[in-house]
Parts: structure tokens; C-alpha cells; sequence
């Protein structure tokens, strides 16, 4: 019988498993590469970041293959393809290939950016490189977790490596405080987490996602039982503390009130290219992450369960708005373009939260019945894909921008940025499209982004009229944002070099100048060409409702 | 010998839970601070061995413990280079001396 299981084992593990954790496999590959270089010494006849390079362009291809015939599988063999590999921890559709592709295109986008701006010297790059990779596949491990134990692995193994980033340049005060700011809190964090997945786990007695809604149905019994019965007021108080401690690991990473003081210090701290990798490939992850717990744990449900879990949705919803609120206000009196941009990174954890509430109150109207609402909150998810494609760009060009201003007038304080506009338009004209990208304004990406997202509020509003007042609060946020963004647009352009300011030649023809083109392209493409990107998103969306 | 049973671990993993998130709140030395996150990991981890027993989380309960202890010890690894660079360029471990960024 051992042997016979061994067997099976072997078989799915080289057959399947393999190839659909190739990409994770090709970044482990040139880790190891990048350690070896260290130990034998190759590290100076071949530059680390080309190796790094060559492991990203690796993992990129292998998930480009994976996506394509993830979509060209026809849908007969469809079950033998999909579904859970490496023993039901990780799981693998078409919302975890496309989360995958978007992150190692961006981790593509960051190693170019880092050969550009040359932030890791010779003499770190193999380390910096290791932490980046390293903290990639953790995201990876993220998109596909299919279990609790894999929820918690990836998130570590995602923040341990950008701990340790934040505060790469060494002998910098403000560096050093940023990263120990950054451990302490998400070390805290992981750890309240890890206490809400063991009572989860323990509760349900399996940290399998496939089983976690349907154990969660058989312990609240039928529809008839009423919360007055002490045993089961016991077991709900249970449940919602669990849940609220894994909210919180995940507010720490998405950077969402009242766990977002990190945000900030850690971004002005730590080097703009550390910075722009956080905002995007964090955040994508773990939203990616969020919506497969989230989907996991409403799966099914009694109706007691389907009041808890609208309650929860407007909680995700207030908290959502709250979060937006607070990053739009707070970016205003900024003086510095990183810590603005933090400021903007919370806002925008915000608006995409408010997607995330939106499914929530949609699921719960499913729970009651209602069959349509699968496709609708199909919706709210397909948004969110959209708005992390655009914000994947719009939110790297910032700060990639960001980066190379700071090469030129090595400054980072928007005071700095004065009559930049005509020394070097193509940078000035690129922050210019990425800023009006984050506010939201049409005929850009981000506008079609925020639409969905509103437009899925829109729909949640039917279920609950809460959303409604969700939504009218996004709306505002979005007007708020403009004259922040403004502002530094207002600086660069508006007001006059001053007198003995360095002067600044950024031609357009040169590397940096084509990686800025190649970044803000496609945030006007995606706002003009919504199918190219929206389709894929829906098709995504979509597997994540079928049951 | 008789077991104790569940809730009798449970009570002891609470207990450790929440003096590791009071050392988180109130230590003031940034050593000390990471000394709570410890205490919490674990306790979770006395949860996960507990129920592993108890429940019909089983075996899952025990393996997850071990991947927690692993993680545990590189966090650990990560956060004392943290400390120790953060030291070097402050002269001190004290979390409110670093005061630098703000706003």
C-alpha cells in the first residue's frame, strides 16, 4: 500500500506538479545561481543582474506558457488540468496564472529598473537580487495558495526578504529606522495572524481551502439554529476573532488603516526602487491572496452564516472607505515624493479594498439564493484584476521616475522638482501621465479601472444600500486626490528653475528614457484598449464561481 | 496518566499570546519587542500541537507547527541584522529613538 501511494505521489508530483510550479522553480534556480556566483566567484566575470534577469525572463516565459494553455485547454479536460497540485496545498486556475504573469512581468520591470538606476553596487547586487527573487516566490506561493499553512508561508516568505530590502543601503539612518520599523510591525503582524489561522484550523479541524466553507456549513448546522444558543454564540465569537486576526496580517500587508504607520517611514526610508516593488507586488499578492480566502470561507453557508457574512462585507467596506480617506488627506501635506506616494499607495489599497467588499456583499446575497449574483460578483473581482494590471504601471512609473529624478538632482523633495518640466520632458511628461493615471482621470487606465470597481459597488448597492454610501465616498476620494497629484505637476512645470539649480539633460533616446516610454505606453493602452486585458481578467474572474 | 485536554493547552497559548503582545506594546528596547513576536509565534504554535492532538486537524496541525519554528527562526535572523544595523548607525536599540521620519 506504501508503495502504491509512493507511486501516485511520484506520478503527480513529476507529471504535473512540476510544470506548474515551473516559474517559482526557474526564480529558485537563479537564486541559487546568484549564491553560487557569491561562493565560486563568477559573480565577476558574469554581472548579478544579468543572472537575476535571466531567472525572471525564465519564470516570465514559463508563465506566459502555463497562461496561454490554461486558456487554450478545452474546457473537457478542463478538470484534469486545473485544481489542486502538490497534494492539495497549492491550486492552480486561471486567476492564480494571470496574478502570476502580472507579477513576474513587474519583476521583470524592476530588475530593468534597477540596472538603470544602478541602486544595488556591484559589490550587493547578488544579495539584493537573492532578497528580490526570494521575496517574489513567496508572492508566487501567495496567488496559489490553496490551504492555511500556505497562506501564512507565502506571506512570510514574501515580507521576510523586504524586511531586510528596506533597509539595503547601508549607513543610512533613515534606512536603518525604516526597515527596523517594518519588522517590528510586520513581525507583530505575522504573529496576531498565525494565532487567527490556528484557531481557524483548529475550529474546522483542516486548513484546506476546498473544505473550509463546507465545514464551516456543517458547524452551523441547519438554518433553523438561532444565535441565542450559547454553544454556538461561542463558536461565532470564535470564528470572528479568527477572522478578524487574519485580517489583520493581511491589513499589514495591503497597508490599510489603522495598520498602515509602517507605509510611510518605510517608503521615504527605503530606496524608490524598494519602494515601487512593495506598493505593486505586495499588494497584488495579497489581494490576490484575500479574494481566494475570502471566496473559500463563503463558499457555502446557512443562513446565520449569510448574516455574518454581509455584516462582514460592509465592515471590509467601511474600512475600505475609512483607508482611502485617510491615505487621500494625509498625501496633502507631503514634501516628499516618496512619502507622498506612500500616502497614495494607502489610498489605492483602499479603492481596491472597496472591490473586495463588493464580492463580499454580493456572496452573502448568493448564500441567500439568489444564483444571479455569482456572475456579478464575478465582476467585482474581474475589477480588481483590471485596476492591478493599470496600477502595476501607473504606480511603478511614479516611482521608477521617482528614482531617476533622484539621479539627476538627488533630491527627492517636490520642492526640488522646480521647472523640471522643460529640462526633462520626458520624464516630467511620464510622471505627468502616471499621476493623472492615479487620480483616475479618462482616457487613461486608471479610469477605466476605478469604473469597474465603482461600477461593482454599484451593483453590491442592490444588496446593501450600504455600498451605495461606499461608493459615493470613493467618488469623493477621487476628486480629493486630484490636487495633491496636481501639485506636483504644478511644480514642475509652473514655477521657474531656480537660479543655480543644477541642470538637468535627460534625452529621450537613451535607455532610461525608453524604459520610461515602455512603463507609461501601456497605462494610455489600457485605458484606450479595455478588451486586451479586460477579457483575460473576466475569463479569471470567472473560474473563481463556478461551484 | 489522564490528559488534561484541550481547553487547558488553549488557556496556556492564550496566556502566552497575549504577554507576547503586551511585550510587543510596552517594551520599548526593540530586543525586546522581537522577544514578544517570539512568544506569540509560539503560542499559536501550542494551539497547532494541541489541536493536532484533539481535533481532526491531526497530523496537519503538527507539520505546520514545524514550518511556524522554521519561519520563526528566520525572521529572528532577519530582524537581529535589522537591529544590529539600526544599532550601528543610532548608538542605541531604543524603537522611539527612531524618530527620523515622520510627518
Amino acid at each position: 500500500m506504501f508503495q502504491a501511494l509512493f507511486t501516485s505521489l511520484l506520478q503527480e508530483t513529476t507529471q504535473r506538479s512540476l510544470w506548474l510550479a515551473g516559474p517559482e522553480l526557474a526564480l529558485t534556480a537563479g537564486i541559487v545561481l546568484l549564491l553560487l556566483g557569491r561562493l565560486l566567484g563568477f559573480d565577476k566575470l558574469i554581472p548579478p543582474h544579468w543572472i537575476a534577469l535571466a531567472g525572471a525572463m525564465a519564470a516570465f516565459g514559463l508563465s506566459l506558457a502555463i497562461f496561454y494553455s490554461a486558456n487554450s485547454t478545452d474546457p473537457t479536460a478542463a478538470d484534469e488540468y486545473f485544481g489542486v497540485y502538490f497534494s492539495g496545498l497549492m491550486t492552480f486556475d486561471k486567476f492564480g496564472a494571470l496574478v502570476r504573469l502580472f507579477l513576474l512581468l513587474f519583476l521583470v520591470f524592476v530588475l530593468a529598473l534597477t540596472v538603470l538606476s544602478g541602486i544595488p553596487d556591484a559589490e550587493d547586487g547578488p544579495d539584493f537580487y537573492t532578497l528580490l527573487l526570494g521575496a517574489v516566490v513567496g508572492m508566487l506561493l501567495m496567488c496559489s495558495a490553496n490551504n492555511l499553512l500556505m497562506v501564512f508561508l507565502g506571506i512570510e516568505m514574501a515580507s521576510v526578504p523586504s524586511y531586510a530590502m528596506a533597509g539595503f543601503l547601508k549607513g543610512r539612518k533613515q534606512g536603518s529606522e525604516a526597515a527596523l520599523k517594518f519588522v517590528v510591525f510586520g513581525a507583530g503582524a505575522a504573529g496576531v495572524m498565525l494565532y487567527g489561522i490556528s484557531l481557524l484550523a483548529g475550529m474546522l479541524g483542516t486548513g484546506d481551502f476546498q473544505e473550509i466553507g463546507l465545514r464551516l456549513t456543517v458547524l452551523f448546522g441547519n438554518a433553523d439554529g438561532t444565535l441565542s444558543d450559547p454553544v454556538r454564540a461561542a463558536t461565532i465569537r470564535t470564528l470572528l476573532l479568527a477572522l478578524v486576526m487574519i485580517f489583520v496580517g493581511f491589513a499589514f500587508k495591503l497597508s490599510i488603516v489603522p495598520f498602515h504607520f509602517w507605509t510611510p517611514d518605510v517608503f521615504q526610508g527605503a530606496p524608490a526602487e524598494v519602494g515601487g516593488f512593495l506598493s505593486v507586488a505586495s499588494k497584488a499578492a495579497a489581494f490576490a491572496l484575500l479574494t481566494r480566502l475570502v471566496l473559500a470561507i463563503m463558499s457555502a453557508g446557512t443562513a446565520s452564516l449569510q448574516d455574518l457574512y454581509l455584516i462582514l462585507g460592509i465592515a471590509v467596506g467601511v474600512i475600505a472607505a475609512v483607508t482611502a480617506t485617510f491615505g487621500n488627506l494625509a498625501a496633502y501635506s507631503q514634501t516628499n515624493m516618496k512619502r507622498m506616494l506612500a500616502y497614495s499607495t494607502i489610498a489605492h489599497a483602499g479603492y481596491m479594498l472597496m472591490a473586495i467588499a463588493a464580492m463580499m456583499v454580493l456572496q452573502s446575497g448568493r448564500i441567500g439564493g439568489d444564483t444571479s449574483l455569482a456572475e456579478r460578483s464575478s465582476h467585482a473581482v474581474e475589477g480588481l484584476l483590471y485596476y492591478l494590471a493599470v496600477y502595476l504601471f501607473m504606480n511603478l512609473g511614479a516611482f521608477s521616475i521617482t528614482a531617476l529624478i533622484r539621479n539627476e538632482i538627488f533630491s527627492e523633495e517636490i520642492e526640488d522638482y522646480r521647472g523640471l518640466g522643460y529640462q526633462a520632458p520626458v520624464l516630467c511628461v511620464g510622471m505627468g501621465l502616471c499621476l493623472f493615471s492615479l487620480v483616475g482621470l479618462p482616457p487613461l487606465g486608471g479610469f477605466v479601472g476605478k469604473l469597474m470597481i465603482f461600477a461593482s459597488l454599484l451593483d453590491a448597492g442592490y444588496v446593501h444600500w450600504s455600498m451605495w454610501v461606499i461608493l459615493a465616498i470613493g467618488g469623493l476620494n477621487t476628486v480629493l486626490s486630484l490636487f495633491y497629484y496636481l501639485n506636483v505637476l504644478k511644480t514642475m512645470y509652473l514655477t521657474e528653475r531656480p537660479a543655480g539649480a543644477t541642470t538637468v539633460t535627460f534625452p529621450a533616446w537613451s535607455s532610461a528614457g525608453l524604459y520610461v516610454m515602455l512603463v507609461t505606453v501601456p497605462i494610455i493602452v489600457l485605458g484606450v484598449h479595455v478588451q486586451l486585458v479586460s477579457n483575460a481578467a473576466r475569463r479569471a474572474a470567472e473560474v473563481l464561481f463556478l461551484q | 496518566m489522564e490528559s488534561v485536554g484541550l481547553n487547558a493547552y488553549l488557556f496556556v497559548g492564550a496566556v502566552l499570546f497575549v504577554c507576547g503582545i503586551v511585550c510587543m506594546a510596552i517594551k520599548r528596547n526593540g530586543i525586546g519587542v522581537l522577544m514578544g513576536v517570539e512568544l506569540v509565534l509560539n503560542s499559536a504554535n501550542l494551539n497547532f500541537v494541541a489541536f493536532a492532538r484533539y481535533t481532526p486537524l491531526g497530523l496537519d496541525g503538527q507539520v505546520i507547527a514545524l514550518f511556524v519554528i522554521v519561519l520563526a527562526a528566520a525572521e529572528a535572523a532577519v530582524a537581529l541584522a535589522i537591529a544590529l544595523n539600526f544599532y550601528n548607525n543610532h548608538l542605541t536599540i531604543d524603537v522611539d529613538r527612531g524618530s527620523e521620519l515622520q510627518g
